[in-house]
């Protein structure tokens, strides 16, 4: 196995140019595990680590580029107020030494639907900052997970940067696991609310062969906050709107039995999960500042 | 200190002075080593021309190896050797109780399980072993295999009975429960489970001038070195086993096979070889607590008394040697009843052979007695507090023999009141918190007690300092410490006096880190060197140059005890917390309650109870080794499958003891090492019935189960 240690990101595009087999490792959390138990063995390693823009993020007027390689409990630390949703999920990321190594370009270049950062990038509409050496492309993260550990990467990409909106309103995610911490998702959701659309966007993770939204549910809710006049008045949907949210949600899971919980432990946790996060961020819409100016 | 012989003497000889520093918290005399990296185990030790040996496991259930194509690895970069059935060393029947089917590593072509060790890759690094290993191909004629244990299987068959405890037979059980107007009738099952001690499995042995020299990780230097002898057809003399430090047992640290592997590869290459096992290899070499299924009949009388226990348990066992988990044995000491009957079942499958594992018999057995007596006093409509009190025996129940000494009784009363036990409400799913359900719950334990026969030296030297040199094991429980702590007194000199010389076979004979009786067995050995040592200091003037020793052999005072039941008790309290929409089960707070003799060292003991507890609740709620029946292998053997409590699993835990004077034996020690985990799954199970009305009987509880059982049943 060749081990290639580019100095710089140009060299790290031309590396990869050269050599499309080689697996990119930054943190290592992740691919280390999957090399130690001989699930994959990659002709080349991408050692990313000498690359210290990677580990750098900007916070613009209305998104933060996070860099591939941000850690976890940097995100914790510094942009709780800008990405809540990925903050939390952050918190949740296996222990602390874990998340002082990995970052969200792990979660989504292995791409496994248990990646605790996807709920919250499908939640808030994020856009991945993808480099060739033939020029740099965003790909929508709607558009990003492709199958099971598969996404939209060229063999040549490398991801850069993750550019994530900043948050207009409240977001939450909750996570399942059968300990309470350490721990692989038995399922998780994210809710983000984007009052300056007038929209809700979902995440849900772990309960099917890819990250995938609950568009059905988003839209159901998106209308009902609208009739029922919910943004401006600031009243919390009725039980029955938070129970089809909830029931849409478990529906858009596709998931599977296994050592973790059953598919139909999973839709249930689902729409728990779906209603939980659905009462947390209203609440927090409610108590913040809904003068009419920045409503 | 030269003047230790203006000393008093002991009294009688045996029992120490108090001198102060038993039951005085001390930090552990190795902790500095080992918190910042000084202390090097088993796989740290470096040794020149040192080999690296990397275990090929079998990959079906049951089957012959037809072929091995060893010459293809032969050829691979830095290897060495590769070991096998058609060039190991021929192996003498041996274990450490009796010969052991499991320790006859590659004798022959025979697959029992898989996960069996059935070739050692050799080579100059552990890479390039590794790399070895992977590339060995052995093919197998395989047969089909059965790993699906339940108690009915057919294969199952009464366990031979055991030495000191055979099957209960007193009353009539049946007569009792026809005539009992309640009567608990349940069934309950827990999983196969596995230790995971933090450092896994490592050894190395090496030939030098004809002696075998091994440096190992286990629980007994003394008697692996016999176990070695025995097997390999050595002179007990030449074999010398060492393991200073080790992260961990919970009873899987025997003789283990990377040390048989190591001493057969040593032999053939000549030269040293070091064999250190990986997570998954631990979790599929090196025993595991076996899964059982329990019925529980309880019959009582209407105001709680019991009138029958009938206590019927079945767990697996290998092919290759038949384990016993002995689950009924505190159905035999815990509670007074009028009729009593035990039975155990052993069903031997294509599976790993199971061994002890922290509180073998008691931790699974105590969830099946103690959820049972939680439900007679649902049944009853009595405190499971007070009912425990109504049936508490004033000798053993079935043995008729007395108690050496026994304060379950003040382990609940001070438990109840500690914990704030006397403001429960008893209905069951009434306590609500937000999206949470709450309950409280009560299990007691108890542990076998007692020595068995060491030996110990102590030598007093010309500047005042005392080393003693017992083959006791230090497996993270203590014991150097604790041991220093009972030498001091014995000797009547201040413990910074005290060397401590331990784990290593040449010390002599000693028992092993096991059956919570290792401090107690050499702190006897260790009084009775003190009391031989101060008798020589006083005939002589002044100590000479090269000290003077004085020795202690515990065989024939322990031979002359009378008999007596011995255990250590104890009472768990637990409050739980149950998600009402995801099952999830948080552990508020436990507190456990124990007697169990004297205590020696405050702190590592209090650490030993509640690491004890710890592994209770992780049994109660996470762990659970799952089996693929057409594989017949574990399928989370690695511990981002295999679930231990994490830290954020683990609440308030507090741990105490009240007075227990056991006066049969000089030390007064009972030992904590099990007994914190005996009763602790039924307190939390207990618990999440008060929450939400619904009885788990399956450990372990689940979020899933919780949720599927139909909860919240009372809401």
């Amino acid at each position: 196995m060749d081990f290639l240690r580019p100095a710089s990101w140009q060299e790290a595009l031309a590396a990869k140019a050269e050599y499309p087999t080689a697996v990119p490792i930054a943190g290592g959390t992740d691919l280390m595990v999957e090399i130690n138990f001989d699930h994959r063995r990659p002709d080349a390693l991408l050692d990313l680590n000498r690359i210290t823009e990677l580990r750098e993020w900007e916070t613009g007027r209305q998104t933060v580029r996070l860099g591939a390689s941000v850690p976890y409990s940097r995100i914790m630390e510094h942009l709780r107020a800008e990405l809540p949703g990925l903050a939390q999920a952050a918190h949740t990321v296996a222990s602390p030494q874990i998340r002082n190594r990995g970052g969200v370009g792990g979660n989504l270049g292995t791409a496994s639907p248990a990646g605790d950062a996807h709920p919250a990038l499908l939640a808030s509409g994020a856009r991945i900052e993808a480099v060739s050496v033939r020029g740099t492309r965003m790909i929508d993260v709607d558009d990003f997970y492709l199958g099971v550990k598969r996404n939209a990467l060229a063999p040549d990409e490398l991801i850069r940067a993750v550019h994530l909106p900043k948050a207009t309103g409240p977001q939450a995610f909750a996570k399942v696991g059968t300990r309470n911490a350490m721990v692989i998702a038995v399922c998780a959701f994210g809710l983000a609310l984007h009052p300056d659309r007038r929209t809700v966007r979902t995440g849900i993770g772990s309960a099917a062969p890819t990250p995938v939204r609950a568009r059905v549910a988003e839209d159901f809710l998106t209308a009902a906050l609208a009739d029922g006049g919910h943004w401006d008045s600031g009243r919390p949907p009725a039980p029955s709107v938070a129970a089809e949210f909830a029931r849409l949600v478990a529906g858009a899971a596709n998931p599977i039995d296994d050592v973790r919980g059953t598919a139909a432990y999973r839709r249930h946790a689902l729409g728990v999960l779906a209603r939980r996060t659905l009462g947390w961020t209203w609440q927090a819409y409610r108590e913040q500042d809904r003068s009419p100016a920045c409503a | 200190m030269t003047d230790t012989t203006a000393r008093p003497r002991t009294d009688g000889g045996v029992v120490a002075p108090a001198g102060g520093a038993v039951g005085t918290a001390r930090t552990r005399l190795e902790g500095r080593d080992k918190v910042t990296g000084a202390a090097r185990y088993a796989a740290d030790v470096p040794f020149d021309g040192l080999a690296h040996g990397w275990l090929v496991l079998s990959t079906v259930a049951r089957g012959r190896i037809t072929s091995m194509d060893t010459a293809a690895v032969l050829g691979m970069p830095g290897v060495l050797g590769v070991v096998h059935h058609g060039n190991a060393p021929r192996l003498h029947p041996a274990g450490l109780f009796g010969p052991d089917g499991q320790l006859q590593l590659l004798q022959d072509d025979r697959v029992p399980h898989v996960g069996r060790p059935v070739a050692l890759v050799v080579a100059r690094t552990p890479q390039q072993a590794r790399a070895g290993a992977a590339a060995l191909t052995v093919t197998y004629a395989q047969e089909p295999h059965d790993t699906v244990f339940r108690a009915g299987h057919p294969a199952g068959r009464p366990a031979p009975a055991a030495p000191a405890r055979p099957d209960a037979d007193l009353g009539d059980v049946e007569a009792e429960i026809a005539a009992a107007p309640v009567v608990v009738d349940q069934r309950y099952t827990t999983p196969e489970e596995h230790h995971s001690a933090m450092e896994p499995h490592a050894s190395m042995a090496r030939w030098e001038d004809g002696r075998l020299e091994v440096v190992d990780s286990n629980q007994g230097s003394f008697m692996v070195a016999r176990v070695l002898a025995t097997l390999f057809g050595l002179d007990q003399e030449i074999v010398r086993v060492r393991a200073e430090h080790v992260g961990g047992g919970f009873g899987s640290k025997g003789v283990g096979p990377q040390l048989v592997l190591a001493v057969m590869a040593a032999t053939l290459l000549r030269r040293p070889v070091r064999v250190a096992l990986t997570r998954r290899q631990v979790f599929s070499t090196t025993g595991l607590r076996p899964a059982t299924e329990q019925r529980l009949r309880l019959a009582s009388d209407s105001t709680g008394r019991l009138r029958a226990i009938d206590h019927a348990t079945a767990a697996f066992t290998s092919t290759i040697q038949e384990y016993v988990e002995r689950n009924t044995e505190a159905s035999n000491v815990m509670y007074a009843a009028d009729a009593i009957r035990t039975r155990t079942t052993v069903v031997p499958l294509d599976l790993p052979t199971p061994g002890w594992m922290r509180g073998p018999g008691a931790a699974a057995g105590s969830f099946a007695l103690e959820s049972a007596m939680d439900e007679l006093a649902q049944a009853v409509g009595v405190d499971p507090v007070e009912l425990r009190l109504r049936n508490e025996p004033s000798a053993g129940p079935v043995s008729g023999l007395p108690f050496s000494s026994r304060n379950l009784a003040a382990c609940l009363r001070e438990g109840a009141r500690r914990f704030g036990w006397a403001d429960r409400d008893p209905r069951p799913g009434t306590r609500r918190e937000g999206r949470w359900l709450l309950g409280t719950g009560v299990a007691c334990g108890s542990y076998g007690a007692g020595a068995l026969p060491s030996t110990a030296a102590i030598t007093a030297r010309a500047d005042g300092s005392y080393t003693v040199s017992v083959g006791a094991a230090d497996i993270g429980t203590g014991a150097r410490t604790a041991l220093a702590l009972v030498a001091a007194d014995a000797l009547g000199v201040p413990p910074e006096s005290v060397r401590m010389r331990i784990a290593d076979s040449r010390l002599g004979a000693a028992w092993f880190a096991g059956g919570s009786k290792g401090t107690a067995s050499w702190s006897w050995a260790v009084t009775a060197a003190a009391a031989d040592l101060r008798e020589r200091l006083a005939s002589v003037d002044r100590v000479p140059p090269d000290g003077v020793t004085g020795r202690g052999d515990t065989t024939d005072a322990i031979g002359a005890l009378g008999k007596q039941e011995r255990q250590s008790y104890g009472a768990q309290f637990a409050e739980v917390a149950v998600d009402t929409g995801t099952g999830e089960v948080r552990v508020r707070r436990m507190l456990g309650m124990f007697a169990a003799g004297r205590i020696v060292n405050p702190l590592t003991a209090r650490s030993q109870l509640v690491g004890g507890m710890t592994m209770g609740l992780s049994m109660a709620l996470h762990e659970e080794g799952a089996r693929d029946e057409a594989l017949g292998a574990l399928v989370n053997s690695d511990f981002a499958g295999y679930h231990i409590s994490a830290h954020a699993d683990v609440p308030d835990i507090e741990a105490d003891w009240v007075e227990d004077v056991d006066d049969s034996n000089p030390s007064g020690i009972k030992g904590v090492g099990e007994v914190g985990i005996a009763g602790t799954a039924a307190a939390i199970a207990n618990a999440v019935w008060h929450a939400t009305g619904v009885r788990h009987r399956a450990l372990p509880v689940r979020l899933d189960r919780v949720l599927e059982s139909g909860f919240p049943a009372a809401r």
